[in-house]
């Protein structure tokens, strides 16, 4: 049996497939936002495209992040790294404290138009999350269980991967699903700067005055959104149930 | 055999352990037994190099534990704590496998390893190998941290507090559990308790600590009848005392010859145990049956209250 939760997100993720690679089909929804005989349908490029590229910039940005988040929460939750604490909390908080706009205004000319200034932007915001939420989920783990384990005879090595990152990992989890749908919104306005990403129906949709393209651009990473962050949820959960 | 030699830990100008000198005997059972903060704990770690010491050295079999990469040293002694300290994550023969991973055995041989040892301790492998520490009530838990503590085999198991955060009842099975286990496999163990009662009944040595101090070291009769003065006095309680003495002792030891009428007595209780039924059925004297059922003879309130008495 499958429970309405599930069936309302199976259904969600099939309209968004069918969405996405023929529109057409789903002309006579957008066509009452249009004026002056203007597309109902984004026909500026094709929207299968555009949300890979957009996926594709997200998860490239987000797994940056994770990367040297977890990496950075990992040293200094270490003793050898434990005075870098501070610094780099302040460091990871500026690069949340920038608007991702000005980060695209000061990386463009940098490194240029295109994908480079969002891929930069999105890796700086994203970080904070998953920075914090490593360092909560590693210093949470229970004294006693590392003490046994230390006990036990295993090398700081051997307790980090087998004991601390497991029992963390949910926690980090939820970082990373945060950042991802911070990404997956905030991507949109990479494509001021050119970058390939759904941002640009929305744009072309301002520009024209267009409601339609910007109802298209909008709802699909909005649907993007919630089946990423309920599907990260899911896995959360997962693995939060066996450890109890 | 471990002998610890004027073993020393300082924190800064606090000092926790004071020059501590004694020496556990293969296959026994040792308690150390003292008020929190008295330095047992402390005491306990150095022989696993939890706690590096200040000064002084631990051997264990004439070796010196500084010799050995830390590591190595622990993978070869039993750890257990209170609370058990089990990996929330992984399954009970997870667990238990954990030392033997480490010591990189093959599958099969630790599989082996992982369902002889939930037999040992009453635990059906079918159902318990694959439930995770949550899922266990406490006493469960408990026995498998002893169980993970000896599953490659260790000739060594140190224990904090192990049946700490067990209910009275639990707690008492749990020590019945460990008296039998460790009889059988022959395991040296170090213990480590605030309880009187629970040193009492599992030390073969007892060792008290006070403010750092090793303040005696003997049996349990000799802490009895000769407890040093001050803190051991007070610790074993003057009100308790004959009682504890009678419950070292077994019926079968103090078997006069001749019969008596009521209810016999097995011979393996302890002489607290036959006081209390003959005072509560009111006869000065009660026939003494052995594990075969054949009559021993027959014992007395008064050869029962003669060794209670404080010695001469």
């Amino acid at each position: 049996m499958i429970r309405p939760a599930v069936f309302l997100r199976i259904a969600a993720f099939a309209l968004l497939v069918t969405f996405i690679t023929a529109p057409h089909v789903f002309a006579f929804a957008f066509e009452p936002f249009t004026e002056n005989g203007a597309p109902a349908i984004y026909d500026q490029g094709s929207l299968l495209s555009l949300t890979i590229a957009h996926l594709q910039t997200v998860f490239g940005a987000v797994s940056a992040s994770t990367v040297v988040a977890v990496l950075l929460g990992i040293f200094v939750t270490r003793p050898s790294g434990l005075e870098f604490l501070p610094l780099s909390r302040s460091i990871v908080n500026i690069g949340q404290t920038f608007p991702p706009v000005a980060v695209l205004a000061v990386a463009v000319p940098l490194v240029g138009f295109g994908q480079a200034p969002t891929l930069i932007a999105l890796f700086l915001y994203g970080l904070l999350p998953i920075f914090e939420n490593t360092i909560s989920g590693l210093t949470q783990v229970p004294p006693l269980v590392l003490d046994a384990a230390k006990g036990m005879g295993m090398t700081p090595r051997q307790r980090l991967l087998n004991v601390e990152l497991p029992l963390a990992m949910p926690v980090i989890l939820a970082g990373i699903r945060l950042s991802a749908i911070i990404s997956l919104g905030t991507a949109t306005i990479g494509s001021t700067v050119a970058a390939k990403g759904l941002g640009e129906v929305i744009i072309a949709g301002l520009q024209s005055n267009n409601v339609a393209f910007i109802l298209q651009g909008g709802l699909v990473v909005a649907v993007l959104a919630i089946l990423l962050h309920d599907g990260l949820m899911a896995l959360e959960r997962t693995i939060a149930a066996r450890l109890g | 055999m471990i002998e610890i030699q004027n073993l020393s830990k300082r924190y800064d100008d606090t000092i926790v352990v004071d020059d501590v000198s004694m020496r556990m005997e293969e296959g026994s059972i040792t308690v150390i037994v003292g008020t929190s903060g008295a330095g047992k704990s402390t005491l306990l770690r150095m022989i696993n190099r939890l706690v590096e010491p200040s000064s002084g050295r631990v051997l264990i079999d004439g070796q010196d534990t500084m010799a050995v990469p830390e590591d190595e040293l622990r993978h070869r002694i039993g750890y257990v704590i209170q609370g058990n300290g089990l990996f929330p994550h992984r399954t009970v023969a997870g667990n238990i496998a954990t030392v033997p991973r480490l010591l990189g055995w093959e599958a099969k041989r630790i599989g082996q390893r992982v369902d002889e040892l939930l037999q040992l301790f009453q635990l059906d492998p079918a159902e318990f190998a694959g439930k995770y520490p949550h899922e266990l009530s406490g006493g469960q838990q408990q026995r498998v941290g002893v169980a993970r503590a000896l599953a490659a085999r260790p000739a060594l198991l140190l224990m904090d507090e192990p049946f700490g955060a067990l209910d009275p009842v639990i707690r008492s099975k749990a020590q019945d559990d460990l008296l039998a286990i460790q009889r059988r496999l022959g395991t040296t163990v170090v213990l480590v308790t605030h309880d009187m009662e629970e040193a009492f009944r599992l030390g073969d040595k007892i060792a008290v600590m006070d403010e750092a101090r090793l303040v005696q070291y003997g049996t349990a009769a000799e802490l009895l009848t000769h407890p040093a003065e001050g803190f051991v006095e007070r610790l074993v309680g003057t009100a308790e005392r004959p009682f504890r003495l009678l419950s070292l002792t077994r019926v079968r030891d103090v078997v006069e010859p001749g019969t008596a009428d009521g209810e016999p007595l097995d011979a393996s209780i302890d002489l607290r145990e036959a006081l209390a039924r003959m005072v509560w059925v009111g006869r000065d004297a009660l026939p003494v049956l052995d594990s075969s059922g054949a009559m021993l003879g027959r014992v007395s309130i008064g050869g029962i209250l003669a060794h209670g008495r404080q010695a001469p």
